[in-house]
């Protein structure tokens, strides 16, 4: 990767901007929230990391990926092969080789192999996929989740089936999850200034043009799918430890759905956006589940009835789609010079493009 | 040969779901561009208007003890109103925008949807009995088929046909053709673009509450995510079969029907279990070769 | 009488602006041709007038009533018929498909028949595969094909963008022959752009010259084709 210094100086602030922010709320949530917060936003972390790897690929190249929780679902299980104690694997995992069967490797080594391992798979499947453009590469990596959602739930020997494979140690919390997050937003930054992230991008803006000055489309997105498969293992290994349990239907449509609305309610072509839409999503989960256990207000318990947390939240995402089509931060980056959503107020000239379609 | 009608049948009812979801998603995708994930939400709303809102485990049949000239017609109904509803409040604000966003508005609707179902009526599954019936076999040629197959097979090829008359012979039918290859032309040639719009949502919603029959008559029970199956691999079957061909998303879903039938009774035993994964890495296989699906219209050549 | 007036419209696309204050008006029967370089704004003129693109300012009028921000349908069902750049057949239905797709907003209806007839009579090869798809013709037949379109909306005002595109001199002439004619028996409006002025000598009527996003010439056609300040206008010599 060559490192242009002016490029750097003029972009670094994003990143600390948002690994900033994200302490900040780490230490908040240390400091003054509940058990169950902490959760939250360990949670919330976690899904940064998966929100932010998915627009490691999806923002730089353009072409929507239903297929990159399978990157997680490698991840988890991986995790959950090397980090569970042989005693309980050798009765609940019989079918893993003997190697295996015998190790037990702690979270910081057991979270970067998770990640290699994903990281590896991504880039033998997306020799052949990334071939494709368009929404065939849509459909493309929708099959790469039906293959892997299958093999996992029902391969019960080595991955337990349909159930869930319990034992994993419990080892995580608000630090290492802000942590996650940093180093996620520093691989999607340094990949997104890299020769390789600005190439993918003048793909996506002008095809031609960018096929026209010899840029390898192909290499450039298989770069991208790999370094995104890397995080988003790394998310998945994170949640195994944070969960201590893994099962398929976890990383299956709900979270592919739900970790694309945030990309997409962020912003799916900026890295702010992806931080920003995890981060306001949570919230208003978070908020919506407080009300759902009930606030008092003057001596009543008022409370509203179970699911409205879930009707509420598609149905803001439905009206913040609405009203901005690109995103809370209209695909733009965090910078000194002011916030997206200030510039956004700049009037807009009235042009020519009606309804295309 | 016993065997290999009772595959027949097999692939021809199970590739009949696939095809009408594909329709469905075929139409709308069409006229607007808008890959509409909540139309498995669509079919189980259909399903659930069946039964009386309750939370409780016992399932109150309500519209569903109507007499099938009745019940039919109405649930038609529910299903186009649904559909043209979402066009109205969510998907026409929509018409500009790029697909990505499109696309997971419709999945927020679907969320929407479910989880407003989850909440009036638990997410228990219930059963529900219409027609028991159509669970008796037949036999045919010496082979025992379920009642409910040869309808689910007649009920499709009269849809098919129903709509295939509609699109070839009538005026709106014509002007959505038109649309779906066009959109901009055919509206400078006075095409009304609300009007087939609306109505290729009324179609679509009319299909999914087809499917919701079949699938409750078939099963027995109303469960919240039995559409969700259907809906992916009928999305899969309209990029197979090439996105905006009509006939390309009837024959991909059947295509995939077979495949899943076959790959059912030809993998050995023990890999019957990943018969799902097989299907997934076919499709993967067939959009190598033809990435523009295997019946792409001339006209929907990729711009560069 | 006037059938269409344009009333200092501009058109934009983001910072680019495709039409500045362009003004003119076509009485019912006239030929205009329009002519001008390449990107001086003559498709994004039917385009505005047709309703695909949005106008930024002015007015456009269709038979007294104002269409300015109108649907493109709605401003087809008022009588302006436009064959786009490019043709735009519908490649997967048949001739005849393509045909009627234009008349289902006719209240006429008992007249599309016999309109459908004398189509097959204008155009004898169409009749001849009128169950063929569309996309299968040739370009010259695909021309043909879209003018018929066209005429089959029973239109008062025919706009058609660069009729010659793609197609070879030969054929051009009969496109050019048969809009004559058709001009002559069916006392059609007709609007034409093109960006080579040489046939406006077929066509006769009034022409304008754009360029730049503005009509910068305006006359009779057959004179101002002679006429050398075309020339200098179309190529911009002579000003800075």
């Amino acid at each position: 990767m060559s490192t242009r210094p002016s490029v750097i100086r003029q972009t670094i602030v994003t990143p600390i901007i948002l690994i900033v922010a994200l302490l900040i709320m780490a230490a908040l949530a240390y400091q003054f929230g509940s058990r169950a917060f902490n959760r939250t936003a360990v949670e919330m972390f976690i899904n940064i990391m998966v929100v932010v790897g998915l627009y490691v690929f999806v923002g730089n190249s353009g072409l929507l990926s239903f297929g990159h929780i399978s990157f997680m679902c490698l991840g988890a299980y991986m995790t959950a092969w090397l980090a569970i104690p042989p005693v309980m694997k050798s009765i609940t995992l019989k079918g893993l080789p003997a190697w295996l069967l015998h190790t037990q490797l702690p979270m910081w080594v057991a979270t970067p192999i998770s990640g290699v391992f994903a990281a590896l798979f991504a880039l033998i499947i997306g020799r052949v996929i990334m071939r494709l453009s368009g929404i065939a590469a849509s459909i493309a990596t929708f099959g790469l989740l039906g293959v892997v959602n299958n093999v996992y739930s029902n391969w019960d020997s080595v991955t337990g089936g349909q159930g869930s494979i319990v034992g994993i140690p419990p080892t995580m919390n608000v630090w290492i999850g802000w942590l996650g997050a940093a180093i996620s937003i520093a691989i999607a930054y340094l990949y997104s200034i890299s020769r390789s992230g600005l190439a993918l991008r003048a793909t996506r803006d002008e095809a031609v043009a960018a096929s026209a000055s010899g840029i390898d489309i192909v290499r450039e997105r298989l770069i991208a799918f790999v370094v995104s498969a890397f995080i988003i293992g790394l998310a998945g290994a994170l949640y195994a430890h944070f969960l201590s349990i893994v099962n398929p239907g976890a990383f299956y449509l709900r979270t592919t759905f739900v970790t694309l609305s945030m990309l997409v309610v962020g912003g799916m072509s900026s890295l702010s956006g992806a931080v920003s839409g995890v981060v306001v999503m949570s919230l208003l989960i978070e908020l919506f589940r407080n009300l759902e256990k009930g606030v008092s207000l003057g001596g009543h318990t008022v409370a509203l009835p179970n699911g409205v947390q879930e009707i509420a939240i598609g149905i803001i995402t439905i009206i913040i789609l609405m009203y901005l089509p690109t995103g809370l931060t209209r695909n733009q980056e965090f910078s000194w010079r002011g916030w997206p959503l200030q510039r956004r107020l700049a009037r807009t000239v009235q042009t020519a493009l009606k309804e295309l379609n | 040969m016993r065997e290999i009608l009772q595959i027949v049948f097999d692939a021809l009812s199970l590739g009949s779901l696939y095809a009408l979801g594909a329709l469905g998603i075929a139409l709308i995708f069409g006229v607007m561009r808008l890959v509409n994930f909540a139309h498995g939400d669509f079919i189980a709303f259909c399903v659930f208007a069946m039964l009386w809102p309750s939370v409780d485990a016992a399932a109150i049949v309500f519209a569903g003890q109507l007499p099938f000239y009745l019940l039919i017609p109405l649930l038609l109904l529910i299903g186009a109103v649904l559909s043209i509803l979402s066009e109205i409040v969510v998907f026409r604000r929509f018409r500009n925008t790029n697909p990505a966003t499109m696309m997971i508005a419709s999945f927020a609707l679907g969320f929407v949807i479910r989880h407003l179902l989850l909440m009036l009526y638990s997410s228990r599954p219930k059963s529900i009995t219409l027609w028991p019936s159509l669970g008796l076999p037949v036999e045919l040629l010496g082979a025992h088929i379920p009642m409910l197959q040869v309808v689910t097979i007649i009920i499709t090829l009269v849809v098919l046909t129903v709509l295939v008359l509609f699109l070839k012979r009538t005026r709106y039918g014509l002007e959505m053709r038109a649309a779906a290859e066009n959109f901009t032309m055919a509206r400078m040639l006075g095409v009304r673009a609300n009007g087939v719009i609306l109505l290729a949502f009324a179609i679509s919603g009319m299909l999914a509450a087809s499917i919701g029959l079949i699938l409750a008559t078939n099963s027995g029970t109303a469960d919240i995510s039995m559409g969700a199956n259907v809906m992916l691999i009928a999305f899969i079957a309209t990029v197979i079969g090439g996105l905006g061909s009509i006939p390309g998303a009837v024959a991909a879903g059947f295509l995939i029907g077979a495949a899943s039938v076959v790959f059912q009774a030809t993998l050995p035993h023990d890999a019957r279990v990943f018969r799902d994964a097989f299907v997934y890495g076919a499709v993967i296989v067939v959009l190598l070769v033809r990435p523009q699906g295997l019946f792409a219209p001339k006209s929907a050549k990729q711009r560069v | 009488m006037t059938l269409l007036s344009v009333d200092d419209i501009t058109v934009s696309y983001g910072r680019l602006t495709a039409l500045r204050g362009v003004t003119l008006t076509i009485d019912e029967g006239e030929v205009l041709f329009v002519t001008g370089p390449n990107g001086a704004g003559k498709s994004t003129l039917l385009n505005a007038i047709a309703g695909v693109v949005l106008v930024g300012s002015g007015s456009i009028m269709i038979d007294g009533a104002k269409v300015t921000g109108n649907s493109p349908e709605d401003i087809a069902r008022r009588g302006f018929s436009l064959v786009p750049e490019g043709r735009n057949v519908f490649g997967g239905l048949t001739i005849e498909e393509n045909l009627k797709v234009g008349t289902g907003m006719r209240i006429d209806r008992k007249k599309i028949a016999d309109d459908l007839e004398s189509i097959y009579e204008e155009f004898p090869m169409l009749a001849e595969r009128r169950h063929t798809p569309a996309g299968m013709l040739s370009g010259g037949q695909q021309q043909m094909l879209v003018i018929g379109r066209a005429l089959m909306a029973a239109p008062r005002i025919m706009a058609i963008d660069e009729p010659s595109l793609g197609l070879a001199p030969k054929i051009i002439d009969q496109v050019y022959e048969i809009l004559v004619r058709l001009r002559t028996q069916r006392k059609l409006t007709l609007l034409i752009v093109e960006q080579s002025s040489t046939r406006a000598m077929m066509t006769g009527g009034r022409m304008v010259l754009i360029r730049g996003g503005r009509i910068v010439l305006e006359g009779a056609a057959t004179e101002m084709v002679k006429d050398d300040r075309l020339k200098h206008a179309y190529f911009g010599f002579g000003d800075h």
